[in-house]
């Protein structure tokens, strides 16, 4: 009998034997978590999407189609060139293996583990076939190679596809390795999940930018985001005019273009202009024909479009063809008429048919445009409301491996167009005598010509995936061009799944745990049969009082009166969650209820991939429907059992906690906190120092956080166990009180028990990864072999002091400690000899030094060979580890968003006590509550407390207590039979004194978290250091010793209080102080200089300093001067002898002020600087100072007295 | 760490008998005639097995042709802060 499957179902239990067992022997057949799997599902399959059969790419190749390409002169007559079509017949990936001319591998695959270790890119082949044909000759086909193309862990390109746990342990993984991630240079990263508006359905916009598109543009508009069968999308717009007309937008590689909405109309269907009236206002015996708002517009449409005198659907495609040509790039052979119909099909509603596009498609697009006409008028009008676009109702979710799968179908576009028409006309343009016929072409095509074309398109994705950066000529139809990828940072395991469940710019739905998006479509081809069944017809009105329309996946089904089609959707949706009629449980059923200027009603079905779901139950069947964001809105979902509304609410939640997120899940309680804190919590619980891999022995990610004493929280739900928290401990139970104690504990900060920390409470570790390559880094492919290898120089000179640091091979020994300046690793120089030794020559020994200030240790040295397994040792990767015991200014906190900052190490003698003889690990201050409401912190409190002394798990889960079943009086009982206090409290006693606290203790266990914000990274501190060259300022930036900028603001700050002498030794004494000469009678910084006496040598530098402005020149005197000379002769630096300028003084100012002098110098400004009042150059005749002197000047009233003073 | 002093300072290399001689030398000018350098172990990434390379060796494993290599654990004594 085959023993039976790994058990998935949890409980809150601690499960100990259980998961020990599962820790030592990895189950064989399938996971114990399957929820974690299901978590990161969504990237993987959308990946899977691209390559399947009939998937994406197959998909997105159709679309592109065949290119024809014409040989000879461009004026020639067609008929006379030849043509060359050529088309993508399929697309391959390989899984990642090593190549062919590694001759040693006995294992050719090439794992996602080597990848990481090896800081290298997990990537397979990509090979495109191609067929072409010559005119009308057969087909051929060849194939190329498109580069190496980074593939998706876990995909079906990856070797861990399916593998069980043990198997992934034997390939060092985790053993729940997830997958979902690219690795690209040993880095694992992720696309992001895109918010983009949802598919296929006209979206009523109003936006203030419409306007500038024109003059008599106004702000409201429809969107329509038309998605192709392979996931890319061409987003159409439709704008109304001030006069009542309406513009058809849309963008074509970054540009955009505006074509009258009636053109797009009639090159769509043979048509007239009373259908088209008729088909936007209703039949002449219907409602809609009343409403003049509307017959006048349509009236004014029709009647402004005859100055284009096009008629006919032939007429009219033949026009657009004519114009969107160039725009197009289509082929010189097809016609204008053609060319009309290429641009239908590639831009025009492309959801409703973009491939060999029929007639019927044709008028569904017609349909489907004249609804959205109506819609646009409809709101105009006021009778409908604007769609929210940032609301997840009319938002989808664009999954990675579908941004992935356009941008290869894009670049697999381009080679086929820009490619290979450039490497075409290239090769004519060098041998004009060939032509598509000829021999040499025949012999150089598919070879010669590739060789032009740039067809890495592997490179190219590896670049997308490294960089987040967007490439592209189209723009995909998307809002941004950065940002797509991110690294999925392993910091501990909470954050690491948070990044698949995430959103770009995102809503909270798609976070919430039990949301999935859909990656397949499913199939909804019953529905359309079925909607007819029930009354759907073709006829409709523009009231919509009087007829609705019907959508399935963006094509009108049909349209129905407004009492008909709640009726329709609720039969749809009890035969969609009875399985019944072929409706796919996953249908969204989107039924909008006509109301009074409401959203514009409707019945909007969709079947597509990309879509938000959920469960919940629902109520006539008692079974588990799937609800969507368009539907859920007008739906009536009861919280709870006790809440369903009889009559009214269709469904009910499964579980209230269905609204949180993984994340918010793990929070205990979390309904007794106040909501902030909750979030909070989830962000803490990101940073927090936990634990990232089991793994961590093959892991080489560049910077890691371990905590050491890592526990399974006494309180917790049982999703904490489903998806196997217990493997990657997040913190440790502490008991905690509530204590205003030594004073230490003031403003969020803890006094940790000295005694804990020293049998290691919170201790921590970080690992750092240096790599060390001797290879030259660059983009340029110019491999001059091995240039440097490891080792020390044979036969050179080496410090004794390094020799003992490295072991004989230039590595560092595995095991030592290291301290800023250590020699981590030598290497010399090497050249090859005749016969190809390498050989130094220099003896010269080079090093590489450690440079964090902090004492590590060498955990794992690796020596990385190359992919073809023939070079030596050119890179190796060191892992080293650096222990950090908690200190003074770490950071903790608790689940409930309570972060603080260890204040003090407090010694176990002196910490309070309680009769049991209990001490607290942590104390907080009691003031850390009222305001922040965490009750939840209380009720985990007294949970944990009980829990620890009947050793029990404590079941956490959120909305499980009542008013009349509390958790106090719960958790009490519990205590109180444990012979605690009922309430927690307990009596406790000082430790410094003996005595008995006054106030009872609320004392209990907490699970604390050890944040990875540390003060070892943090502290900041300068005296004197580093400057910055120009002003001498101090430089900025903690890693370079650098100081923290006294800013404006604080500036004002230290005015206003009036501490100048401070402000003078920021600003000034601790800054950019320098003392420097100054002439006092001209005033200027720039015209001293020191003199040189011709007697003294070099050394002794004289320090009169003069002013060379102020002084005169000895040999450009006059005789006659000469002998007027009073004063010192000096001499400058070139011989030169002066006279004067002896009035310099010394001053002290800033450095930026001199700098400042110097530049405005050089735009011809001059400073001139007033070193004392009395140098001011004096204005107006000499006014006397003396006391009767000024009285006397007050009587004659010939100088202000305040001038006087100056 | 509290001071220089107390920290444990590596004894040089007892394995090569050159480097014994020139311990506190300054300057190692011993050349230990090792132009190939003296073979170290390994340990290979994927089958476990240790083998020694020379200083220009290609990297990989002598067994399965395994690209990734780890260094041994040194054999020397290491200890820091015995308190």
């Amino acid at each position: 009998m085959a023993p039976a499957p790994t058990s998935t179902s949890w409980d809150h239990e601690y499960n100990t034997l259980r998961r020990q067992k599962l820790f030592t022997d990895p189950p064989t057949d399938r996971s114990a978590y399957p929820l974690l799997q299901i978590a990161v599902d969504p990237h993987i399959e959308s990946f899977d999407a691209i390559f399947e059969e009939g998937g994406l790419i197959d998909k997105g190749l159709a679309d592109i189609d065949t290119r024809t390409y014409l040989d000879g002169d461009d004026r020639s007559p067609l008929a006379s060139r030849n043509r060359l079509s050529i088309k993508y017949k399929g697309v391959h990936v390989q899984k990642s293996q090593v190549p062919p001319s590694n001759k040693f591998a006995k294992n050719r695959e090439i794992l996602p583990a080597e990848c990481r270790e090896r800081h290298v890119t997990y990537r397979g082949k990509l090979a495109a076939t191609f067929e072409y044909r010559i005119n009308d000759g057969e087909a051929r086909e060849f194939t190329r190679e498109l580069g190496q193309m980074p593939l998706m862990v876990k995909s079906k390109f990856c070797h861990l596809r399916n593998n069980s746990p043990a198997q992934l342990v034997a390939r060092k993984e985790e053993s729940e390795e997830l997958g979902g991630y690219f690795i690209v240079n040993g880095i694992e990263k992720i696309i992001r999940l895109l918010l983009v508006n949802r598919r296929n359905f006209p979206l009523a916009i109003e936006r203030p930018s419409f306007q500038n598109r024109g003059p008599s543009y106004t702000s409201y508009g429809i969107i329509i985001r038309s998605v192709r069968p392979d996931e890319t999308s061409q987003t159409n717009n439709l704008h109304y005019l001030n006069d009542g007309n309406v513009t058809f937008r849309f963008s074509w590689r970054k540009s955009e273009y505006l074509v009258p909405v009636l053109m797009i109309l009639k090159a769509l269907v043979e048509t007239n202009d009373r259908e088209i009236f008729e088909g936007l206002v209703g039949s002449p015996d219907s409602k809609g024909i009343k409403n003049t708002f509307l017959t006048d517009r349509v009236e004014l449409l029709l009647r402004t479009y005859k100055t284009y005198g096009l008629y006919t659907k032939e007429q009219t495609r033949a026009y657009l063809g004519e114009k969107f040509r160039p725009v197009l790039g289509v082929s010189e052979t097809l016609s204008n008429y053609e060319a009309g119909t290429e641009f239908l099909r590639k831009i025009v509603l492309v959801h409703l048919g973009n491939v060999n596009v029929t007639e019927k498609q044709d008028s569904d697009k017609f349909r489907l445009l004249l609804l959205s006409i109506r819609k646009l008028y409809a709101l105009v009008a006021g009778e409908c409301a604007v769609d929210n676009p940032d609301a997840a109702q009319n938002q989808e979710i664009l999954l990675g491996g579908f941004l992935y799968g356009m941008i290869i179908k894009e670049r697999l576009d381009e080679l086929l167009s820009t490619g290979v028409r450039a490497s075409l006309r290239d090769y004519f343009r060098r041998n004009p005598a060939r032509t598509f016929t000829s021999q040499e072409f025949g012999k150089d095509f598919p070879m010669k010509i590739f060789q032009k074309t740039t067809e890495n398109l592997g490179e190219m994705l590896q670049y997308f995936l490294s960089t987040g950066n967007l490439n592209s000529q189209s723009g995909l139809d998307l809002q941004q061009v950065s940002g797509f990828t991110v690294v999925a940072e392993k910091l501990n395991f909470l954050r690491f799944i948070s990044h698949f469940r995430m959103v770009h710019r995102g809503s909270f739905f798609a976070q919430l745990k039990t949301t999935t998006i859909m990656t397949k479509a499913v199939d909804a081809s019953a529905i359309p049969a079925l909607a007819a069944e029930l009354g759907v017809v073709s006829t409709s009105s523009a009231a919509t009082d009087e007829s609705v329309p019907v959508m399935l996946n963006g094509r009108i089904l049909g349209w129905c009166k407004p009492a008909e089609s709640r009726r329709i959707a609720d039969t749809f949706r009890y035969w969609k969650v009875e399985g019944s009629h072929g409706v796919p449980l996953h249908l969204e059923i989107g039924y909008v209820p006509a109301s009074n200027g409401g959203s514009y009603p409707g019945i909007y079905m969709s079947s597509e991939p990309a879509r938000m779901t959920r469960p919940v139950k629902y109520l006539p069947l008692e079974k588990e429907d799937f609800v969507g964001p368009l539907e859920q809105p007008y739906m009536s979902i009861a919280c709870t059992e006790p809440e369903v509304v009889s009559g009214e609410s269709t469904h009910v939640e499964f579980d209230p906690t269905n609204m949180l997120s993984i994340l918010a899940n793990m929070t205990p309680f979390s309904d007794f906190n106040q909501s902030p804190r909750n979030m909070y919590q989830c962000q803490m619980g990101k940073q927090t120092m936990g634990t990232p891999a089991t793994a961590l022995r093959y892991r080489t990610d560049n910077k890691m956080y371990r905590i050491q004493t890592g526990q399974t929280p006494v309180v917790r739900s049982p999703l904490h166990n489903a998806y196997g928290f217990d493997n990657f401990p997040n913190g440790f139970n502490a008991v905690v009180a509530v204590i205003s104690y030594t004073g230490y504990d003031m403003d969020d900060a803890m006094i940790i028990n000295k005694s804990a920390h020293e049998r290691g409470f919170g201790h921590g570790t970080i690992y750092k990864v240096k790599k060390i390559t001797l290879k030259e880094e660059s983009r340029s492919k110019n491999t001059k072999g091995v240039q440097k290898l490891f080792g020390f120089a044979p036969g050179g000179p080496v410090k004794g002091s390094a020799q003992t640091m490295l072991d004989n091979d230039g590595l560092p020994h595995v095991g030592r400690m290291v301290q800023e300046g250590d020699v981590i690793c030598a290497w010399h120089t090497v050249t090859a000899d005749y016969s190809g030794n390498l050989v130094n020559r220099d003896g010269q020994t080079h090093f590489e030094k450690y440079k964090d200030s902090e004492v590590g240790f060498i955990e794992e040295v690796r020596l990385l060979g190359s992919e073809t397994g023939n070079e030596p040792a050119q890179t190796i990767s060191i892992k080293f580890r650096i222990p950090r015991s908690p200190v003074i200014g770490d950071k903790f906190s608790s689940r409930h968003g309570q972060k603080g900052v260890a204040s003090q190490k407090w010694p176990a003698i002196d910490m309070p006590f309680s009769e049991s003889g209990i001490q607290p690990d942590i104390i907080i201050n009691p003031h850390a509550f009222p305001s922040r409401m965490t009750i939840g912190m209380f009720v985990e409190s007294l949970a944990g407390k009980a829990g620890c002394l009947h050793g029990l798990a404590q079941e956490s889960t959120p909305f499980r207590f009542d008013e009349e079943n509390t958790a106090g009086d719960y958790f009490g009982h519990q205590l109180k039979m444990a012979g605690y206090n009922y309430h927690g409290n307990e009596p406790m006693y000082s430790g410094i004194t003996g005595e008995e606290l006054a106030a009872d203790i609320y004392i209990g266990v907490v699970y604390y978290q050890r944040l990875r914000h540390m003060v070892n990274d943090k502290y900041q501190v300068r005296t004197t250091g580093p400057v910055v060259s120009t002003t001498g300022q101090p430089i900025k930036g903690r890693k370079r010793g650098g100081g923290i900028r006294v800013g404006e603001m604080e500036r004002d700050a230290l005015l206003a209080h009036g501490t100048a002498f401070l402000l003078q030794d920021r600003l000034m004494n601790c800054s950019d102080y320098s003392r420097s000469w100054i002439c006092r009678k001209c005033g200027s910084f720039l015209s001293v200089q020191p003199t040189v006496s011709p007697f003294v040598t070099k050394k002794k530098m004289v320090s009169t300093v003069r002013c060379r402005n102020c002084a005169v020149r000895l040999d450009q005197m006059k005789d006659g001067e000469m002998a007027k000379i009073t004063g010192e002769i000096w001499e400058d630096g070139q011989g030169n002898q002066w006279v004067g300028g002896e009035d310099t003084t010394l001053v002290a100012v800033p450095g930026a002020l001199k700098y400042l002098d110097v530049e405005l110098a050089a735009m011809g400004v001059k400073l001139k600087y007033r070193v004392d009042p009395k140098d001011a150059t004096r204005r107006g005749p000499l006014v006397q100072t003396k006391w009767d002197g000024l009285a006397s000047g007050r009587k004659a009233d010939s100088q202000q007295p305040a001038l006087v003073a100056a | 760490m509290s001071s220089q002093r107390e920290a444990y300072q590596i004894p040089t290399g007892q394995q090569s008998p050159a480097a014994g001689m020139a311990m506190r030398s300054v300057v190692n000018t011993s050349s230990a005639a090792n132009d190939e350098g003296l073979p170290m172990r390994y340990i290979c990434g994927d089958c476990g097995t240790t083998f020694p390379l020379k200083r220009a060796d290609t990297i990989r494993c002598v067994e399965c042709g395994c690209r990734v290599l780890y260094k041994e654990r040194t054999k020397r004594m290491v200890q820091f802060e015995a308190r």
